[in-house]
């Protein structure tokens, strides 16, 4: 048995080394608007110049401060993302987020960074000439570097479920834990989250958490949001559980809870993470506060630093992200046809029990693996991924 | 066509169906290599599940091993489970244990 296998599976990956010593999947020079004042010049730019990823997003201004701490983070750790290898900061001028602290907040990683600014440069067509030029050098300096070995301590996976189905807890979220399994146990990080889902499971992943205190955080935060919920008329719980999932089968929110918990298995917690917030304890799996909404919780993810998004589903969710790869897995045979075009893994073998869960956590970890090599997701190659948010709470002003 | 229910833990008292199942029907509760039997006395839709043991009113329906409700009545095996006799005992709890207000019965 080579040192690169373990138990039949593969425990290093090829990856884009970074100067802070994140690995990265992908290779891009990042297009960041400060504000979505300045998307659709961002747009323009990203169609200019290949190997560019435009991170467009409505946010940016009129916030109350916790928001545009919130936004700034997130525009921040997107930048730092290891997918990204250079990063271009486009702002308006007079935005809350102001661009020179997302400038300044990548730099730290020590990855090529500069700016532009709409109001100082004089319009549309300066901000382009200057900001596509910065761009193509970019990609120029960065697009020549090499794929290294790395082992899992290096590896960060995100998971979320979208467009679930009662197949999700049967089959593409047990087989995902299982990957989470492998992986962490081998010295890779994972982020789970989705409050929303947690909420009816949150105890049970509290004792899942090495440390009490960080699992308290987990139901402070489902308590968070059904206050929220509480505070616009709306019972949390109620609108959680959708007609469509108990016309499915689901009878319960805890129930449903379980099924979305088990992305993560029963592998310990390490801690809680605020939205968008980066890991910084021991490798292992993490609870972020990000919602179940698919554009905040993409965009959470990768500002945590996951370079490949498991991306379980059941009807057939088709979004991905700009920098980060989503892989979709699907254990709904009808959805596996109707849906072929936008699902990278087929687990319906697990409900037809053709598959064990162990076998076939092994061969998505394996495929997973495969995509922080390089290959590309369906999302990717269909071009549908380029839908951003970023969470905040409001009011907006 | 045999018929098939997933049982996901071995402590659980309820399988989904991952068939559309009909009165009388036969299916096979499925765990880990193991198999049982199990008689439909309801119509079970896909993803739908079904008790397969008896469950008396008031206790703990069990899936993926954890409890996910109560049931309102008495359930007999082969039974339908569903929102009709399952308690839904879920509710948001302060740092004392104490429900947070806005949750009644």
């Amino acid at each position: 048995m080579s040192n690169s296998r373990k138990g039949g599976q593969k425990m290093k990956f090829y990856g884009y080394p970074r100067p802070d010593g994140k690995v990265g999947a992908r290779n891009y020079v990042a297009l960041i608007p400060s504000v979505g004042c300045v998307n659709a010049l961002v747009s323009h730019i990203e169609h200019m110049v290949r190997g560019t990823k435009a991170i467009s997003h409505d946010q940016g201004c009129l916030h109350p401060p916790a928001d545009t701490e919130q936004v700034v983070r997130t525009l921040i750790n997107l930048g730092k993302n290891p997918n990204v290898a250079a990063a271009l900061v486009i702002g308006l001028g007079c935005e809350m987020a102001a661009a020179d602290q997302v400038y300044e907040g990548i730099k730290e990683s020590g990855k090529p960074v500069d700016m532009v600014v709409v109001h100082e440069l004089g319009g549309m067509f300066e901000t382009i000439n200057k900001g596509a030029r910065i761009a193509a050098n970019m990609v120029f300096e960065t697009s020549g570097i090499q794929r290294e070995e790395f082992g899992l301590d290096k590896l960060v996976f995100g998971t979320k479920c979208g467009s679930s189905d009662t197949t999700s807890g049967l089959s593409s979220n047990l087989v995902t834990g299982e990957v989470c399994r492998i992986m962490t146990e081998n010295g890779g990080t994972f982020i789970q989250g989705e409050i929303c889902d947690i909420m009816g499971g949150e105890y049970a992943l509290k004792q899942l958490c090495v440390d009490e205190e960080e699992g308290e955080k987990i139901v402070d935060a489902v308590r968070d949001l059904y206050e929220r919920g509480m505070a616009v008329g709306a019972d949390t719980r109620g609108s959680q559980m959708t007609a469509g999932n108990v016309a499915g089968g689901l009878t319960t929110l805890v129930e449903k809870a379980l099924g979305a918990n088990a992305k993560g298995g029963t592998v310990p917690i390490q801690g809680f993470l605020n939205y968008a917030e980066i890991p910084k304890g021991p490798s292992g799996r993490y609870i972020m506060a990000f919602p179940g909404h698919g554009f905040e919780n993409l965009t959470g993810s990768a500002a945590g630093g996951a370079i490949v998004h498991l991306f379980t589903t059941g009807r057939g969710a088709p979004n991905g992200n700009p920098i980060m790869p989503a892989i979709k897995i699907c254990g709904n045979a009808k959805t596996n046809v109707s849906m072929r075009d936008h699902i990278d893994v087929d687990v319906a073998s697990v409900i037809e029990e053709i598959e064990t869960i162990e076998e076939a956590g092994q061969r998505f970890y394996e495929y997973a693996i495969s995509v922080a090599n390089g290959k590309l997701t369906r999302a990717e190659i269909l071009n549908f991924d380029s839908g951003m948010e970023i969470l905040i709470k409001g009011p907006v002003m | 066509m045999t018929k098939y229910a997933k049982l996901i833990d071995e402590k659980d008292n309820v399988a989904t169906a991952v068939a559309d199942c009909v009165t009388g029907d036969e299916l096979t509760v499925k765990s880990k290599g193991k198999e049982t039997l199990c008689k439909c006395n309801h119509d079970i839709p896909f993803g739908h599940k079904i008790a397969i043991v008896d469950i008396k009113k008031g206790d703990k329906i069990m899936k993926y091993g954890e409890a996910i409700g109560s049931a309102s009545q008495d359930i007999r095996k082969g039974d339908w489970v569903h929102t009709h006799n399952v308690k839904d005992d879920y509710k948001v709890l302060d740092k004392d244990g104490n429900p947070l207000p806005g949750q009644e019965d």
